[in-house]
Order: C-alpha cells, then sequence, then structure tokens
C-alpha cells in the first residue's frame, strides 16, 4: 500500500492515517500480550509446578505488584482446580507439549500460578479488544479496509453506517480495557518473572545491529520521517549514535536461498531490481539435515548495508531510546532500575522480552490519544477518508517506482 | 559432534527450522531455515497495483 501509494505520489487524508495507527497500534498490543503468554511464557512458567502453590501465597504476591482486581485466594485455588483436572485426566489439552520440571524452570509454584491464571485470563482479554481491530479492519488478522489513498471505511459521527459516534465511544472503552491489563497484569508479570531469570540478560545477544523502519505516522507525507516510533539503524550496539535509513542499503541475497539470480546467486540486489526463480537444490525429503555448507533456506538473504540486522520490538525500542523519545527513554529507564540491569542488558534475550513488554505499555498509553484526535476531526467536520486523485489508471505514469515500509 | 534439528519453532507464525551444532553441550553454531515456499513476488506480478497491498499483508 505504502509503495504504491509513494510510486504513484498519493497523501493519504488524516483521518485514514489515524485510522492506520490505531490498526496497527491495537495489533501490537494484542499480539505481544498472545506473544508473551501463549508463545512465550511456557519457556519460563512451569504449568505443572502451579499445583504445588499455595493460594493465599498466591493471592498476596500478586496483591503485591499490582491492584488488578483477580488476585483472591478463592480465584488462585479455582484456576489451581482447573489445571489439576487437566493434569489428573492426563490430556493436558493446550499445555500438553511443555518440559514440566525441568531444572531450567525457576519460578516458584506461587508465581507459576499465578502467570498461568494471567495466561488463561489473556485469552478472555484479546477476545475483546480485538474488537477494535474489527470496528476499524473488518477482521483480525488481515484487516481489509485499507485503500491505496486511504481508508474504505467511511467515518462521519452522525451516521448509522460509519465510524460514528457510539463506536469511538466503544473504542475509547476497549482501548481502557486493552491498557488496564498491559499496565496492572503483563508489566508487573513481566519483572516479577524477569527477576528470577536474570541470568537470561547475558544470553541471546543475537546481530548487534538493530534496524526501524519507523511507525505511527504523525504526518500524512508518504514515508515521512515523522513517525511516533522513530526511524534508525544502530550499527554494532553503538547507541551514541543512530543513523538515518536509506532504503537503497537493503539488499536480498541468494547465496544461501533456493533461488536461482541471473546474473550470480551471491549478488546483493535492492528489492527494485529483486528476482525470484525458486531452485530447489537440498535433499530429497524425508531428510536428517540441510546441506547447510550449501543452499538450505526458502527465504534470502536480507542485508542493511551489507549487514545481517535485527528489526521487531527490541530494535524499535533501542532506537527511540537512543534517539531520545521522551516516554520510551522514561519506561526503559525504570524497568532496568527495577530489575537492577544497566542498558547493556537490553542485547539479550531478556532485554528482548522486554523491550516487547514496553513497546505494549507505551503503545497502549497512545490509543486512546489516536482515537480523540480521529474524533476531534470528525466533530469538527473532516470526514475525508481518501484520496482519489490518482484512483484511476489512466492518471498514472507508464513507469513507476516506490517503497514503503510497514 | 552432534548436530540436532528443532522444526518446526513454534514462537513464531510461519515455518522455520534450526539446525544447531552442539560442542560440549553448547550450541557452536547454527543455521535457520524457512521451510516454505511462498512466492508473494510471482503472485502479485502483472496484477492491478491498487490490490496488490491484500495479498502482501499475508507476509
Amino acid at each position: 500500500m505504502r509503495a504504491v501509494e509513494n510510486a504513484l505520489g498519493i497523501t493519504i487524508p488524516d483521518n485514514a492515517r489515524i485510522i492506520r495507527n490505531l490498526i496497527s497500534g491495537i495489533q501490537y498490543v494484542q499480539d505481544h500480550v498472545i506473544h508473551f503468554y501463549h508463545l512465550h511464557a511456557l519457556d519460563w512458567v512451569d504449568v505443572v509446578s502451579a499445583l504445588k502453590a499455595d493460594p493465599g501465597k498466591t493471592a498476596a504476591l500478586s496483591q503485591s505488584l499490582s491492584d488488578w482486581p483477580n488476585a483472591t485466594p478463592g480465584y488462585f485455588k479455582a484456576i489451581q482446580a482447573k489445571v489439576k483436572a487437566l493434569v489428573e485426566s492426563g490430556q493436558l489439552g493446550i499445555f500438553a507439549n511443555g518440559y514440566w520440571g525441568h531444572p531450567a524452570y525457576k519460578l516458584p509454584p506461587e508465581a507459576n500460578l499465578m502467570a498461568v491464571a494471567h495466561y488463561l485470563e489473556a485469552l478472555d482479554w484479546q477476545k475483546e479488544v480485538i474488537r477494535m481491530q474489527a470496528l476499524l479492519g473488518a477482521k483480525n488478522p488481515h484487516p481489509q479496509t485499507f485503500l491505496v489513498g486511504g481508508m474504505s471505511i467511511p467515518v462521519d459521527p452522525n451516521s448509522q453506517n460509519a465510524l460514528n459516534a457510539g463506536s469511538i465511544a466503544l473504542l475509547q472503552d476497549l482501548a481502557k480495557k486493552a491498557r488496564a491489563f498491559v499496565e496492572k497484569v503483563y508489566i508487573p508479570d513481566l519483572l516479577a518473572v524477569a527477576s528470577f531469570y536474570k541470568e537470561w540478560a547475558a544470553i541471546g545477544g543475537g546481530v548487534g545491529n538493530y534496524l526501524s523502519y519507523g511507525e505511527f505516522q504523525n504526518d500524512n507525507k508518504s514515508n515521512t520521517t515523522n513517525c511516533w516510533l522513530p526511524a534508525g539503524f544502530i550499527r554494532n550496539r553503538n547507541l551514541a549514535k543512530v543513523e538515518p535509513v536509506d532504503h537503497l542499503k537493503v539488499t536480498e541475497d541468494a547465496a544461501r536461498a533456493w533461488y536461482k539470480y541471473s546474473d550470480g546467486d551471491d549478488k546483493a540486489k535492492h528489492p527494485w531490481v529483486g528476482e525470484t526463480v525458486p531452485n530447489y537444490t537440498g535433499p530429497k525429503p524425508p531428510y536428517e539435515f540441510l546441506e547447510t555448507d550449501k543452499k538450505y533456506s526458502w527465504v534470502k538473504g536480507i542485508r542493511y548495508d551489507g549487514l545481517s540486522t535485527e528489526v521487531g520490538p527490541l530494535s524499535r525500542m533501542l532506537i527511540a531510546y537512543a534517539a531520545g523519545h521522551k516516554r520510551i527513554k522514561e519506561v526503559v529507564d525504570s524497568v532496568l532500575k527495577k530489575l537492577g540491569v544497566g542498558p547493556e542488558a537490553l542485547f539479550s534475550t531478556l532485554g528482548r522480552t522486554a523491550a516487547r513488554g514496553i513497546e505494549t505499555l507505551v503503545t497502549a498509553e497512545m490509543l486512546p490519544v489516536w482515537i480523540d484526535d480521529l474524533a476531534g476531526r470528525m466533530k469538527a467536520g473532516d470526514l475525508r477518508i481518501h484520496n482519489g486523485e490518482k484512483w484511476d489508471p489512466a492518471s498514472w505514469p507508464k513507469e513507476a517506482k516506490g517503497y514503503g515500509f510497514h | 559432534m552432534p548436530k540436532i534439528v528443532i522444526d518446526p519453532i513454534t514462537r513464531i507464525e510461519g515455518h522455520l527450522r534450526i539446525e544447531a551444532q552442539v560442542e560440549g553441550g553448547k550450541v557452536a553454531d547454527a543455521w535457520s531455515a524457512g521451510t516454505m515456499w511462498r512466492g508473494i513476488e510471482i503472485i502479485v506480478k502483472n496484477r492491478d497495483p491498487r490490490e496488490v497491498w491484500a495479498f502482501l499483508s499475508r507476509i
């Protein structure tokens, strides 16, 4: 979408920009919570150990971390009974595939029980907050309301058939729920779990180069650098220098991937001159090992300025931190202080996990701000949602190049 | 030296395989492999640029 708009020189209206920001923002918040509890937590949380927990002590632990209301001995006892019934049935269902009892698990039974309770709560929470995505994007994942030039969802405070005053009120209510869980459950859990796994602040550093294209545009200019999360590149963990992003430094090579390039597979190519001709040369399945000294993947080698580079929440938070983003600096410093570690701890598995939580928190804080911005414009009579000037193919040049990031 | 395989990697959405060389109980080297051919670039070729986003958002 952004690449096409860039190629055709299309500027989208404010309302479309804000709705795009909201759709991406809700996605960050919901998906990061899901990643933490449902994809990642069971590497740290021993579900079976939760059976040994004292529900009273678990309640005391939970109450010491936040004022989240589901924190009574009776609540945790009921969760424990649920897990016990699963374990005794011999059919662990969603918890079937764990390393329960492994010595690498460090949490006391009470912390395990609390985390299991929140694992289950997060499932209910996401069912609610993802309604924001349905309101703005029609479905999740893969929202359907995008349109080259803007969005296809009409805005009008007084219309039944548009995003109206009622939908704004519902969005605000859901954003409040989203933020409350992040502030009172996710972040306290993250800090509590992290405090038992501090050795992971020295493991999993990765390649040490970090790239962010920037996200959540503050103005409507195509590929603007004026974003709430700044664009930048950090080379070799040097937080003292954030380099500007140059899309021409992005390349793909096929030296280790099953593709054939017309002028040699090890030629690094910018996507504008990219080639995608599949050429499988790996072993015939079923096989035990891939030929890792030759080609071994369907993913091309993506490089920035010739370097392997990390993207994602850690990169975005590091670049914002290094660039002096006020709120992110504040939250990152407070998390580091609470864990009693320095900024070098960010270059790790623990840092990456913390960065995901920090990004969730600061994004959840912005959702109501963006909703208010949209509501204010609608109220003032700005109902523009799509710029159709270049919709007609007859208005296009014969050839055009563009790029766009997300 | 033993080589271990983790396939699929379950912390992501998509298809990923890791092969790791283990020496003295520690990983000495590792390779990640995308195990699925998608060909999105080929799918969108010759399509109307106004509808391409709907395919690319599947990446």
